[in-house]
């Protein structure tokens, strides 16, 4: 017999089990009817001949359930849910409100990880982009094979492209131009600007808001300069003003006219907010020349993804031999518009990683699956009388399976929205810190996480329905024989042993990382820099370039000769005590080098030498901020000649690297890096300089010690400073320190610099403390999940360990009665009561420092990787405290059932059994 | 009188009939009725379920087709997988009868 047909047979059954039942009651039909007509033929009467074939062929009922189990579909008959099963798992709920609450909350927090994770992951891996059409949009690229990279010098080929190409229509281009948008009033913002072909509009099938999109006609050299801007824009610079269309303003130093609005979330190309007409001449530029261009296109109605890359491939063929000097190495392609940049393998890496967080999922669903169990056991006596009455033990577990079911959807509900909620903060957060992400990156649930949250849900209710009622139904036969108030025959196995030590170590992991991440958090916000940051406003500084800007020394000439400018008519603000420049900004992260000292100490922890972070700032820099040096002096002038070598360390330094001894005077110089995972970093020490001629650098001249200004690196605080070579410095950051209200200042510092030079971008101006609490809300949002999943794993382990212990006395009331009976001592009740419990917890708060121990060293906890034997000391004794508190939360999980335990006198529970 | 069938050969009653050619239901009866001439009894609706069985074992398949009085019916007919069974239950069933057969016609003197 062959599988197949068994698998298709069952498959049609499942399938339609209404039109598998008609096709058996046509076919008895049929039977009767032509049994009935041999009888007409031998002479009866129709009647008499109709009732004697139904007669003869017996109950077709009984025939139809022989025949479903005939085709295999026995075992998918039993499995029936009733709608009263899950009536039952309701009230069931509303019945034990603690352990439906603890339930509940911890499988909403293992759906909402699972889910939420898996949204991201899935976006970053496989995006898709959100416009009609959207999965017809392309890329077209030059791919450099010798280089293994895209070269995006392709303003000629994108002629070609747009020519030639008869799969792909729309053919556009854009280039990402940073401008400010300065208004009619001299107020200057940067906008996220694009110059687009007009087709980018035609591509995203948005219609513009208000007014027009780009059109055709504006790309022509003599047209008028138009502009069209985002909603955020609109809403942001203008108020929403619906007058708008028509409006001048200036883009960097270009006169335009708005033209057009864009609806909320419109972001084409990538996260942009300001669209002006893409007017380069493809043919002013050599092949592989001319400014770096994007290419979006659609693939034509009917052509498909490798049609279209088979036509570029068999051009981009044509064109390299027509130009081999160009173009010998050069692969035109074709790939979706979001295409994830991701190698293949770390997008299976990525999507593999979803498989922990089911682990945890399953986890969390083994704990709650206890105290299920715990329930279960309890309502052991009417599982017995329901398989007395004829229940089989199937439809025992698919009745706690709904139950489970029940429970299971009302947390993936709550988890869903949990993580919906959980990604827009994310998406905030992350913007926060790297910028605007791509448009199609959004909050909303994708349809493959929904169906990956059903498949989650069963898996959870799978777990915790399947899995106790499969343990509690065993044998019932037998125990329908046995059954006892007291002394019923479920017992918890290693298993359950296992998953509670797991348990508890998770839960000993997670606080003690909470609590040293937020130790760092707290000494961010305790940082004391010697000043006030209310006072400073710090903003970074860019500029445009301009066709003025023949190279980049040009270019930079003009940025530090303007810069300079306008630092000096800053200075001349009213309310403004003094303006100083840097490449850092303090308490932000610094990034670090590795450096050694001159007849010096070589540091514990690495051979090639301390790692520490450097700065380079202005002149006036420790004046301006307040904080007079320690030791030594500050720089000079002389200090910015190319071979001057003078540095300035602070005294985290001193301390680290001179072990606190004086530090003025003595010799240090960048090393090159350690290799990082096995990769050699490339030195680019004293960032910007590029004076170091060889693997290790020139030593450098300790000249000053200034106080901790918050020079981070991820290793501590030590930290160097460099005059900053201004001329060689792009971009910067300014300080101003202000007399008055800092906030005051911001718009004022936007206007002057627009008035000093137009091309001038002023980014996130903002109080130094400011700075500060962004960089905090992002540590906050870790610390915000760490604590959550701490919690998460404190209130299954008391959960835990509360079912274990009360199910443990509920068992074994009867012994507890003989034992007191026969004069045993309460402590030789608790002792007997609390042996167990309390070994499992032990064990696991010893795995759980040891595993503490070694994820605090995998992830970079600096307090205990960096601070030497007596923070290792303090870290190891947070850990045990940690674990005498685990062991009182034991304690407490077992008050309720000891109490009871010792209350149980002799005669009753005897009388019980 | 016809007798009740073996347990057990009502499946290779079943394939046989079909093999001599298409046949409803009601047709495998009579034509089992007709090759045992009369002897072998099987009561009528317990012949479907023995067919889904085989159907599920890929042993038989069916159609619904149209009977000699114009009547709507479904059709069974053997799948070469039932023809390889048929084979082997017959030879199987054959020598377990001639096994049957020589056992009861022993006599004392053959002991």
């Amino acid at each position: 017999m062959s599988l197949r047909s068994r698998f298709r047979s069952l498959w049609s059954g499942l399938r339609s089990r209404r039109f598998v039942e008609q096709d058996m009651i046509d076919e008895f039909a049929a039977h009767v009817e032509l049994r009935a007509a041999d009888l007409v033929r031998q002479g009866m009467t129709p009647d008499e001949a109709m009732r004697l074939a139904r007669l003869e062929f017996g109950s077709p009922e009984q025939f139809r359930d022989e025949g479903r189990a005939a085709r295999g579909l026995r075992h998918v008959d039993e499995i029936r849910f009733s709608w009263l099963d899950f009536k039952l798992g309701f009230r069931m709920l509303a019945k034990y409100p603690v352990l439906t609450l603890v339930a509940g909350f911890a499988l909403s927090f293992a759906i909402w990880v699972g889910a939420g994770a898996f949204e991201v992951v899935y976006q970053v891996v496989n995006p898709t982009v959100p416009l009609p059409d959207g999965e017809r949009l392309v890329t077209l690229r030059n791919w450099d094979v010798a280089a293994n990279n895209d070269d995006p010098r392709a303003l000629r080929d994108f002629a070609d492209w747009k020519k030639q190409l008869k799969t792909v229509e729309e053919v556009g281009a854009w280039r990402r131009v940073d401008r400010n948008l300065v208004l009619a009033d001299g107020r200057a913002e940067p906008v996220r600007h694009v110059e687009m072909s007009a087709s980018g509009f035609r591509l995203a099938r948005t219609p513009a808001l208000l007014g027009r999109t780009l059109i055709e006609s504006d790309e022509a050299p003599d047209a008028p300069d138009v502009l069209v801007i985002g909603h955020d824009v609109w809403q942001a610079r203008f108020g929403a003003d619906s007058g708008v269309i028509g409006r001048r303003v200036r883009l960097g130093g270009t006169a335009v006219e708005i033209v057009g609005v864009m609806p909320e979330g419109f972001a084409f190309p990538v996260a942009h907010n300001a669209w002006r007409p893409f007017r380069m001449d493809p043919l002013d530029h050599a092949r592989r020349e001319g400014p770096p261009i994007s290419v979006f296109a659609r693939l034509v109605e009917g052509s498909r993804l490798k049609d279209a890359r088979l036509e570029i491939a068999l051009l981009g063929q044509r064109i390299a031999i027509e130009s081999p000097e160009t173009h010998e190495h050069l692969r035109p392609q074709v790939v979706p518009y979001a295409q994830s940049d991701l190698p293949t393998l770390a997008s299976l890496a990525l999507l593999s990683s979803n498989l922990l967080l089911v682990l945890l999922v399953l986890l969390v669903s083994a704990n709650v699956a206890l105290l299920m169990f715990a329930r279960a056991a309890t309502r052991e006596g009417e599982i017995v009388i329901r398989s007395a009455l004829g229940a089989s033990r199937r439809r025992v577990v698919i009745q706690l399976f709904s139950e489970a079911l029940v429970l299971g959807a009302l947390a993936a509900a709550a988890g869903l929205a949990a993580a919906s909620a959980g990604i827009r903060w994310g998406l905030r957060m992350v913007q926060g810190e790297l910028g605007d992400l791509p448009f199609w990156f959004d909050s909303t649930l994708s349809a493959p996480t929904l169906a990956y949250t059903v498949v989650l849900t069963l898996l959870v209710a799978a777990m915790t329905g399947i899995l106790p009622a499969m343990k509690v139904t065993r044998d019932l036969a037998g125990r329908l024989k046995e059954a006892s108030a007291g002394g019923g025959g479920v017992r918890f196995g290693g298993i359950w042993t296992v998953i509670i030590v797991a348990q508890v170590a998770v839960t000993v992991v997670f606080p003690s990382v909470a609590f040293f991440v937020g130790r760092d958090v707290v000494k961010i916000e305790e940082y004391d820099l010697g000043l006030d940051p209310t006072e400073f406003v710090t903003f970074g500084l860019q500029m445009d370039r301009v066709e003025a800007d023949s190279s980049n020394d040009a270019f930079l000439a003009r940025f530090s000769r303007a810069s300079a400018t306008l630092e000096e008519r800053l200075m001349a603000l009213p309310g403004v005590r003094g303006v100083t420049v840097a490449n850092r900004v303090p308490r932000l992260y610094h990034g670090w080098n590795q450096v050694e000292v001159d007849g010096g100490v070589v540091p514990q922890d690495s051979s090639r030498g301390h790692r520490v972070s450097s700065a380079n700032v202005d002149l006036d820099y420790f004046d301006v901020l307040g904080t007079p040096l320690l030791a030594g002096r500050v720089f000079h002038s002389g200090d910015r000649d190319a071979d001057s070598r003078s540095v300035i360390v602070n005294q985290p330094f001193v301390d680290m690297v001179f072990g606190g001894r004086n530090a003025i005077g003595r010799r240090i110089r960048y090393v090159a890096r350690e290799p990082y995972n096995g990769v050699d970093v490339v030195l680019r020490a004293q960032p910007s300089l590029n004076r170091l001629p060889s693997p290790d650098g020139p030593w450098y001249d300790v000249v000053g010690v200034a106080r901790d200004l918050g020079t981070v690196s991820g290793y501590g605080r030590a930290g160097i400073y460099h005059p900053i070579a201004r001329g060689l410095q792009y971009p910067v950051s300014f300080f101003v320190r202000t007399a008055g209200r800092p906030d005051a200042m911001i718009a004022e510092i936007r206007s002057v610099a627009a008035t000093v030079d137009p091309t001038f971008r002023v980014y996130r101006p903002m109080t130094l403390e400011d700075v500060v609490n962004d960089d905090l809300d992002f540590y906050n949002f870790w610390l915000t999940l760490l604590r959550a999943v701490s919690a998460m794993a404190l209130l299954l382990s008391l959960a835990g360990i509360y079912a274990v212990t009360s199910y443990a006395v509920s068992r074994r009331t009867r012994e507890i009665g003989v034992r007191v009976a026969l004069g045993a001592s309460p402590l030789q009740i608790i002792t007997a009561i609390l042996r167990r419990p309390l070994l499992q917890v032990c064990v696991g708060i010893v795995i759980g420092t040891i595993l503490t121990g070694g994820l605090s060293g995998a992830i970079g906890i600096d307090a205990v990787r960096q601070r030497g034997a007596v923070s290792m000391l303090v870290s190891v004794g947070v850990v045990m405290l940690y674990g005498v508190v685990m062991l009182g939360v034991c304690l407490l999980a077992c008050i309720v059932p000891t109490r009871r335990a010792l209350s149980i006198q002799p005669t009753d529970a005897l009388r019980a059994d | 009188m016809a007798d009740p069938i073996l347990p057990g050969t009502l499946d290779l009653l079943i394939l046989k009939s079909v093999s001599l050619g298409r046949l409803h239901g009601y047709g495998v009866l009579l034509r089992i009725e007709q090759i045992s001439g009369g002897a072998l009894l099987i009561q009528q609706g317990a012949l479907y379920p023995a067919l889904y069985r085989l159907e599920h074992q890929g042993l038989i398949e069916s159609e619904w087709g149209t009977s000699d009085n114009n009547r709507r019916a479904k059709f069974y007919r053997l799948t070469s997988p039932g023809r390889k069974r048929l084979g082997e239950e017959t030879a199987s069933w054959n020598r377990l009868a001639q096994a049957m057969a020589r056992s009861l016609a022993t006599t004392p003197q053959e002991v």
